[in-house]
């Protein structure tokens, strides 16, 4: 049994998810007005079900264990509507994603600072 | 791509959004000067002055980046500012001194009202930007509190 379940490891992929959309957003609002820049977004949840297995012919054969920082994937965004300027940052639904992935940040780090703490507890014996 | 690259993002909006400000009460400022440039022995109006941006992500890394659908982009950039080229407005002022032969002051291709609308989406955004600084810095103090 391991000490370190997967948890740990789902949660920091949770948190760079996160950040990587925190930055996304910000460069999104800060281009509010600049003509032509197409709005970005972040795809996360559904690469993380598709992960690429290494066809091993040998046991000797590493796994693609490297791509892990794959699992966030910066695109742009489609099916927006244009400003004149070319343009296509909807102001409203940044401020709300923006809102939405300050409390899903917390939500996660408050859950992996009390996963530390439970396994502080185990350490110590319950004492 | 560092710990603070979203604060940094923010902060190139807001630079940029207060160089728009600035380059708008240059604009407001001098709504009635006729006397902007001296060319060829005469005086010229104001111009109005537009500033352009764009997308900051010329870099090599942040190319790289982008092949590899990793980049965030690094905020906004102005590229220059702009004068307005729209000609002159010409007002019957023949008691002027600037006033040509006919006794039409050529004055500054300023429109108040126009100036007035882009401060205003100026200042939206520059208050959309700090609120995004201040939720970027939020979540900054909130990830060092992982583990206490």
């Amino acid at each position: 049994m391991k000490l370190f379940s997967g948890t740990i490891n789902s949660l920091e992929q949770a948190l760079k998810y996160s950040s990587t959309r925190q930055k996304t957003i910000s460069h999104n609002i800060a281009n509010v007005d600049t003509p032509n820049y197409k709005a970005k977004d972040v795809s996360f949840k559904t690469e993380l079900n598709q992960s690429i297995n290494a066809n091993k012919t040998s046991a000797l054969h590493i796994d693609f264990s490297g791509g892990r920082s794959s699992s966030v994937k910066v695109v742009n965004s489609i099916g927006n509507q244009y400003n004149h300027n070319g343009n296509n940052v909807d102001i409203d639904k940044e401020m709300s994603s923006l809102a939405e992935n300050q409390i899903y940040f917390n939500a996660v780090a408050d859950r992996i600072s009390s996963k530390f703490n439970s396994l502080k507890t185990v350490v110590k014996g319950g004492k | 791509m560092t710990i603070f690259h979203s604060l940094n993002n923010s902060a190139s909006a807001l630079t940029a959004g207060r160089l728009r400000m600035d380059v708008i009460s240059s604009n407001m400022a001098n709504v009635d000067t006729t006397r902007g440039q001296y060319v060829d022995g005469q005086w010229q109006p104001y111009k109005r002055k537009v500033v352009t941006t764009q997308a900051s992500e010329s870099q090599f890394t942040n190319l790289l980046n982008r092949a590899m659908n990793q980049s965030v982009g690094h905020g906004v950039k102005v590229t220059r500012i702009e004068e307005d080229d729209s000609p002159a407005k010409l007002v019957y002022q023949p008691e002027h001194p600037d006033a040509n032969d006919q006794g039409y002051v050529a004055m500054p291709n300023v429109d108040p009202l126009k100036e007035m609308v882009d401060l205003i989406s100026a200042t939206r955004s520059y208050e959309a930007n700090v609120t995004v600084f201040n939720a970027s810095k939020g979540l900054l103090m909130k990830s060092l509190e992982i583990g206490k």
